[in-house]
């Protein structure tokens, strides 16, 4: 039996490439043009790439010159402790009224459900998108120069933000139900907010609550830095330091803020199993 | 005097799709158990749902209880809908919700928003629900979520809520395709014995033309979009079911 | 309709059913509005000083003055604008270089010690989470010194939580059959991860950092508010001299990069996955 080896194919067989004209192009054409404009953006914002590659080092040296020991009895100071109080309390006021407003919106805002396609569609997409856009430092700032300093421009901040991030959610998931029961209730005549009470909410529910506890950790995150932009609260008191150099209070601060997230993180974790469990 | 009388009914999905439905006409009288049978992609989903408008019809008109379906503004849609009960093929239960508040959901189009919320049905409407559960065979399930019960129970749940609604028609999508035969004759019997006692007509999508043959009066075959026959279940002969089904390849 | 007859035991017991669900979702609001009530009264009642605010009148002229544009600010935004995307583009880019050893670590089944670096490597993942970037350009201001640099180090150190959070998950979701059958034909550690782990990550992670990228526009824009340039520092001053239209322009620009932003995010992710 002859066995047909390489060196005895005809030449008629067909050749295999590695590289496919275009997709080929198209893919490390990417690739280039991504790291042309790496490399370019480097130049462009001034960058000294020594001092990138030596960022972690100048990082410890900085921390372990000026920030340590951090003063933990100013963290501990009834006043501060009032402060973390009131920045839990934003964040609460800020999830709460910022949830109750998504709903609606996502209601709007998702394709499926909607009870106007043409216009509060539109509108519903728009008010999520803008409060998303806009990032909640700057949403403080603009609320500091209408209703001055303090928690109400930091709540009013705080629950656009929170407009934004849990309406997305929540329109994304009402836009992945079963469309089944809203036929059906459309079908026996129901208007579209009893479409949206019987047929929507019942399968959304559960995870809706999951999105509001994730929504209120984000927003406690939030919380503890728009008070460096007038919203009151720990950010207050490292805006203040800070501008008075006083190094070792921010180190303090900044240590509590990763404290004070990290058990908001914890708790909102273990609140989203249970109710995952639950129901 | 027909209930539903359907004229050159006429549907495409987009503007460059296919035409789905391609000129349907026919009536559905007072005292008919209809039911449309024809092979898949026929067109016979599409044709149920243009009755109360879930699909918008392209050309054609449908007078439903004396109104123009497609000339109604949404509040007289809604109006319309809740006089005709519709059963569906997946059953479309709210799965976290009670047998007994699916049921009461039935009343929706009678019940105004803010009594809605609070799910505050009257006391007439709670009645009506306990007697049809019963009727249908469910009382002892009454407070059981829907997603606990079998497929059979959940269909009898679908047909106690389109019951509710009072209906002057009834529209049947492929209610018995998700059950096995037992349970699907079972079901079929209930539907046709209770639409024989309110005296409700019933235009019914069936699969199974065994199962339509048994239960209704009068047959349409759907084939590709076209009518292919409209007449007494008697006079359906082997050689129109090759006719309506000739495209179906196994 | 008649009436219907029904078992009078049946309706009374609905009627207590219906009653007692009432009463606990009304209870249970009850309780959440209490706890609303207390945060509103110790955050906005206690802190605002009402009379400085000026009343509705006072609220609404000062919304009023956002409503104009200082068109002559247009070419000023230019170069602001393409710094903010370059942050955000490089930040990203970093980002990703920082995530994959943290990744690494605290993916549970390539992790080089499960008792001490797995837990190392998940405390960072969200440690790189919890930190807000403003926080983080303020530590990395007083690092490196201002300018863009410590923009670009918050944003990446920001996006490791996530982004190695997604690769680590991915990797501990991996089908071991082609990496086992890499390791079959003899390929050595660094094969196997680059034939047999990376083509089964590398769409998810791929999408993810496009995700994330998209968010650091978003972020990469306030990094200017602690130092680091681009438009955070225009806004700054347009604020600080109270150009509220040139403020307005600056907040236009923002979105438009947002939105271009969210519209490439949305074609490259599909096209990656």
């Amino acid at each position: 039996m002859k066995v047909q080896t390489a060196s005895s194919l005809p030449d008629s067989t067909p050749k295999w490439s590695r590289h496919r004209y275009p997709e080929s192009l198209y893919k490390h054409g990417t690739l280039l043009a991504i790291l042309v404009f790496l490399g370019y953006s480097l130049h462009f914002l001034n960058v000294d790439i020594a001092k990138l590659l030596g960022a972690l080092g100048r990082l410890i040296g900085v921390v372990a010159d000026r920030y340590y020991p951090p003063d933990l009895e100013y963290v501990l100071d009834k006043g501060y402790l009032a402060a973390i109080l009131d920045t839990l309390q934003m964040s609460f006021l800020g999830g709460f009224a910022g949830v109750c407003l998504a709903v609606p919106l996502a209601w709007f805002s998702a394709w499926n459900v909607t009870p106007n396609r043409r216009v509060l569609f539109s509108f519903g997409r728009l008010g999520v998108v803008s409060c998303r856009a806009i990032h909640e430092t700057i949403w403080t700032i603009l609320f500091v120069s209408v209703l001055g300093f303090g928690m109400l421009a930091g709540v009013s901040a705080l629950t656009m933000f929170c407009i934004g991030f849990a309406g997305k959610l929540f329109s994304d998931e009402i836009e992945a139900i079963d469309m089944g029961p809203v036929e059906a209730m459309r079908a026996a005549g129901a208007n579209p907010f009893q479409v949206f009470l019987f047929a929507v909410v019942p399968q959304v529910r559960v995870a809706f609550t999951g999105i509001a506890i994730y929504t209120w950790d984000v927003a406690f995150r939030a919380a503890t830095v728009v008070g460096f932009f007038g919203g009151g609260g720990m950010g207050w008191y490292l805006k203040r330091n800070v501008q008075q150099l006083e190094n070792l209070r921010v180190a303090a601060i900044i240590l509590s803020i990763i404290v004070m997230v990290l058990i908001a993180e914890f708790i909102s974790g273990y609140l989203r199993a249970a109710v995952n469990r639950a129901k | 005097m027909a209930v539903l009388t359907v004229k050159d009914l006429k549907v495409r999905y987009s503007a460059k799709g296919p035409e789905i439905l391609k000129g349907i006409d026919f009536e559905v009288m007072g005292d008919d158990f209809l039911a449309i049978i024809g092979p898949s992609g026929a067109g016979k989903s599409t044709l149920i749902r243009c009755v109360n408008r879930l699909v918008e019809p392209t050309g054609g008109t449908i007078n439903l209880l004396g109104e123009d379906v497609c000339a109604l503004n949404p509040r007289q849609l809604r109006n319309l809908r809740r006089n005709v009960g519709m059963i569906f093929q997946e059953f479309n239960l709210i799965n976290r919700m009670s047998v007994m508040d699916n049921v009461l959901s039935g009343r929706l189009g009678y019940t105004g928003t803010l009594r809605s919320v609070f799910r505050a049905f009257s006391q007439t409407d709670v009645n009506q629900a306990l007697y049809y559960l019963d009727r249908v065979g469910l009382s002892d399930h009454i407070n059981k979520r829907a997603d606990e019960l079998s497929g059979g129970q959940r269909q009898r749940v679908g047909i106690a809520r389109a019951l509710m609604q009072r209906p002057k028609l009834l529209l049947l999508d492929e209610p018995t395709s998700a059950l096995d035969p037992k349970i699907s004759r079972e079901v079929m019997a209930l539907i046709r014995d209770i639409a024989l006692e309110l005296n409700v007509p019933t235009l019914c999508n069936i699969h199974d033309v065994q199962l339509a043959k048994e239960f209704c009066n009068r047959i349409i075959g759907l084939q590709d979009g076209y009518k292919k026959f409209d007449g007494a279940t008697e006079t359906l002969r082997d050689a129109d079911l090759e006719d309506i089904y000739a495209m179906e390849v196994l | 309709m008649a009436s219907f007859d029904v078992n009078p035991e049946i309706v009374s017991q609905q009627s207590d059913l219906r009653r007692r669900r009432f009463l606990k979702m009304g209870l249970i609001w009850l309780v959440i509005l209490a706890f609303i009530g207390w945060c509103v009264n110790g955050t906005i009642i206690e802190d605002t000083d009402w009379s400085r605010i000026g009343g509705r009148s006072g609220v609404l002229a000062s919304i009023g003055r956002y409503f104009t544009l200082d068109l002559g600010l247009f070419s000023e935004l230019i170069i602001p604008t393409l710094e903010t995307f370059m942050m955000a583009c490089v930040g990203t880019v970093l980002g990703c270089f920082f995530s994959l050893p943290v990744a690494w670590l605290g993916a549970a089944n390539v992790t080089p010690s499960k008792s001490l670096l797995y837990p190392l490597g998940r405390f960072l993942m969200v440690l790189s989470r919890s930190v807000h970037e403003i926080v983080w350009a303020l530590i990395f201001v007083s690092a490196v010194g201002l300018g863009a640099l410590p923009g670009i180090l918050a944003i990446a150190m920001r996006s490791v939580g996530f982004i190695s959070k997604i690769t680590a998950e991915a990797i501990e979701n991996i089908d071991a059959k082609p990496v086992e059958a890499i390791r079959a034909v003899g390929g050595n550690q660094f094969q196997v991860l680059y034939y047999g782990i990376l083509p089964q990550i590398y769409p998810v992670v791929l999408a993810t950092v496009i995700f994330e990228w998209d968010i650091n526009i978003r972020r990469s824009a306030v990094m200017g508010l602690v130092g680091a340039g681009g438009l955070g520092l225009l806004f700054f001053r347009q604020m600080n001299s109270f150009n509220y239209g040139g403020v307005s322009m600056v907040i236009l620009a923002i979105l438009m990069l947002i939105i271009l932003g969210e519209v490439i995010s949305h074609y490259l992710r599909k096209a990656v996955i």
